[in-house]
């Protein structure tokens, strides 16, 4: 018969220590440490080391430094990149401004990725969630197939397979009659252009959303003080669109004479009105809206109107240009356009005859007029946003927003991609709200649009931001696959650089820690975001 | 006695019948939940419901604001038909408040703002006023030290108290408690009970699905059993006890009364 007394624990002596778990993990983790430094160590210094041999980090005074590693970026790139966004760029710069100008291409492929594939997402995640058969399938599908391909497959399928394929730029396609334009060369956009009355404009914009507040705030009081609802997003919305509609008036009739087009002395006109009945006598007709009429029935032939057709001299992605096209095209006029690079060009062409309108600011058009005889400055309207329409002229489009075959394939194909997966998170979010969420929402008298924004909403968004997270990241990752359709982003232009200097080591440090601090960015944003709408629990 | 008005329900009398079904039906399909069912309900009386699972008692009050659509059959609460007019259900859903088996209560909101949260966004009440009942109603159900906490930090028995004055804050004239005290651990369902019997004498209408075969005896006005989506019985809690009329009933009252 044994005797069993209980062993009650005193303390430290009764256990030794290397059975103790607290020591145990402590040891655990020193352990650890000291793997992962030895291991990085030894990578380190081998690298370093044959760096060395080679020279790679050699100063001129033949000394070693990991700065003097970097010195080649100083150097010519020697190399054209197909296009650039924000700043310029040209081969006889430095190799620092090339990665440069592929890291901005970079963040505008992620910036316009990110919001694109929010938005296809989140549709595509609700209309999975639809009642509608119909809705729900195609989303089903969408994503089935997005999720199951390699994403390098769907962006050489997108550039190979439909951009490449589109007809060549004289026939190109424009969906639904819309003034975009779908060809080989990419595609074309109408894009909106702030003239110089837009400043007045946008302050009365601002004025308008003030206005708005201090209404919704007013009738928001007023509302508890009746103790009934007022319809006071409408009301809120008429002073919104009243305000900002006069300010769009008052800034166009304030704009005045802010725009002057010179017109040769072949174009003998006052007015846009003159202009008018200049070209009417031009093709001999009463109506300029008849004209593609006649065209059409063979009364007056293409190369008629095209001769008749006002030029229109100027300097290249020149504002005015937009808004007096604009004009022109309203009132049915016949135009070609002229863009040169440089200002001295568009003042020789004029006066050398070639243009019957010459656009440009006010001072360069007085002083052009001084110079030829018989030109005139003709005023013409402005009105704060004008939209700047793609036209082809020769081999090209001018005007709108141009987007390359090969930034339109990275970023349709980023977006597609990410979005597939985005879609399931949404579901997921939502259908992750429990049902009696929505039955206590509905049973307290809250409506519909309450209920969602209110009740569902906020408890999805907690559960989707995380994935989501990692899904922005990806974007941003996959980015890298730009190199596949050359367009020329941080990776492409890392590569050639790379490739043209020889620098292997340099050239990889500077990328990684570029994607690992875009991708650290978008995290501490979003972990920002998720903690202050996190659950408190017990 | 000017301050009780506006937290006591209109009228104490048990004369205006105040819900009203008659022949309500309902199908899931091909299963009918509920078969013809018809009831009057009159101001101010405490109608318990009773039966075994499956046998259409939720899905009958969930009928009543809504949460379920019954597809033959009339509804009148308060007067108002309840149709598919989304303003009649509105307005109806503003007359009846409602008490779940889960509480539902707002995760991501605190227990004040889960409480005034219907106040200021239907009622249209200033947020001062909304606190100022949200608070007085935490007081009556005994909890008025945890406004601030959130629902996840709360005990069962507390979340479904603030649940009640939830309701209650929106100043419902009938309260529907769907099975209030099933998902409660046992020493917290007295709580719950408390408060429930306390409404039950202020006057409110109420209609409960509930296990709590103490609280029908002492508080119900009248017991309803139902089975396979039909009501089997109406009777006084006395006699429906004591004295069954149907077979039925008397199988359920044995298998729960004496196991």
């Amino acid at each position: 018969m044994a005797e069993i007394t209980p062993q009650v624990s005193t303390g430290q002596e009764s256990i030794p220590f290397w059975r103790d778990g607290r020591v145990l993990g402590v040891l655990a983790q020193i352990a650890f440490l000291a793997a992962v430094i030895i291991a990085t160590g030894w990578i380190l210094n081998n690298v370093l080391q044959n760096m060395d041999k080679l020279g790679a980090f050699r100063c001129a005074d033949g000394s070693s430094s990991f700065v003097c590693g970097f010195n080649f970026l100083r150097i010519d790139a020697q190399f054209d990149i197909g296009e650039t966004t924000i700043i310029s760029y040209d081969p006889s710069d430095a190799f620092s401004r090339a990665i440069l100008v592929g890291a901005l291409n970079t963040i505008r492929v992620a910036v316009f990725g990110i919001i694109l594939a929010t938005i296809l997402g989140t549709l595509a995640g609700i209309a999975r969630l639809s009642s509608n058969w119909l809705i729900s399938n195609i989303a089903k599908w969408y994503v089935d197939l997005m999720r199951n391909t390699p994403l390098l497959l769907q962006l050489f399928f997108l550039y190979f397979g439909v951009i490449l394929l589109l007809p060549p730029i004289r026939e190109a396609v424009q969906p639904f009659g819309l003034p975009i334009y779908m060809s080989q060369r990419g595609i074309d956009l109408p894009w909106p252009v702030f003239m110089s009355s837009a400043r007045l404009w946008i302050g009365f914009v601002v004025l308008a959303i003030f206005l708005t507040w201090i209404l919704w705030v007013v009738l928001g009081r007023r509302e508890i003080q009746l103790g009934k609802s007022t319809n006071r997003t409408g009301w809120a919305f008429l002073t919104f669109l009243l305000v900002a509609v006069v300010g769009w008036f008052v800034a166009t009739a304030t704009s005045g004479n802010n725009q002057v087009v010179l017109a040769a002395n072949t174009v003998s006109a006052a007015d846009l009105a003159g202009l008018e009945s200049v070209m009417q006598q031009r093709l001999g007709v009463n109506d300029l809206a008849s004209v593609s009429q006649a065209v059409s029935d063979g009364t007056l032939t293409q190369e008629a109107v095209d001769t008749a057709a006002f030029t229109v001299c100027t300097l290249r992605d020149d504002r005015s240009e937009v808004n007096l096209t604009a004009q022109l095209r309203k009132l049915n006029m016949p135009y070609s356009v002229k863009a040169f690079n440089r200002e001295n060009l568009v003042s020789e062409a004029f006066a050398a005859g070639d243009c019957d309108l010459y656009i440009a600011n006010k001072e360069t058009l007085a002083a052009a007029q001084t110079a030829v005889s018989g030109a005139t400055l003709i005023p013409i309207g402005e009105t704060p946003v004008r939209f700047s329409i793609p036209s082809l002229q020769g081999l090209n489009f001018t005007g709108g927003y141009k987007l390359t075959p090969n930034f339109a394939a990275i970023l349709v194909g980023l977006v597609l991609y990410t979005g597939a997966f985005i879609a399931e998170i949404v579901r997921a979010g939502i259908q992750s709200v429990a049902k009696g969420q929505s039955e206590a929402a509905r049973a307290l008298g809250l409506s519909e649009g309450q209920r969602l924004r209110l009740v569902v909403l906020p408890q999805a968004l907690r559960v989707i931001i995380p994935p989501l997270t990692s899904q922005y990241l990806n974007l941003v990752k996959n980015s890298s696959l730009a190199i596949a359709v050359g367009f020329p982003d941080l990776w492409t232009t890392s590569f050639i650089t790379l490739n043209q200097s020889g620098q292997s080591v340099q050239v990889f440090i500077i990328v990684m820690a570029s994607y690992l601090s875009f991708s650290l960015l978008i995290s501490f944003l979003l972990n920002w975001y998720n903690q202050r709408i996190s659950l408190v629990e017990r | 006695m000017t301050q009780a008005k506006t937290e006591e329900p209109k009228s104490f009398g048990h004369n205006e019948e105040i819900i009203v079904c008659r022949n309500v039906r309902k199908w899931y399909g091909d299963f009918e939940a509920l078969k013809a069912v018809s009831l009057t309900v009159k101001q101010g009386e405490v109608v318990v419901i009773l039966g075994p699972s499956g046998s259409g008692k939720s899905t009958f009050i969930r009928c009543i604001n809504r949460l379920e659509e019954h597809q033959e059959g009339d509804i009148v609460v308060d007067g108002i038909p309840l149709t598919h007019d989304v303003r009649n259900i509105a307005e109806i859903r503003r007359e009846v408040g409602m008490v779940f088996q889960q509480f539902n209560l707002f995760p991501h909101l605190t227990v004040l703002e889960n409480i005034t949260l219907a106040p200021i966004h239907v009622r249209k009440w200033a947020r001062e006023k909304a606190e100022e009942r949200a608070m007085h109603w935490l007081g009556r159900v005994g909890i008025p030290e945890q406004a601030n906490k959130y629902p996840g930090q709360l005990s069962g028995g507390q979340q479904q108290r603030v649940a009640i004055a939830r309701t209650l804050t929106m100043e419902p004239n009938i309260l529907l408690f769907d099975e209030p005290t099933s998902a409660l651990d046992p020493e917290m369902i007295k709580e719950v009970l408390d408060v429930m019997r306390d409404l039950a004498q202020t006057g409110y209408t109420i209609l409960a699905v509930t296990h709590e075969m103490g609280f029908a005896r002492t508080v119900a006005d009248r017991i309803i059993f139902m089975d396979a989506g039909q009501i089997v019985e109406e009777n006084t809690p006395e006699n429906f006890f004591t004295n069954p009329e149907n077979e039925r009933t008397r199988l359920f009252l044995n298998q729960i009364l004496h196991h």
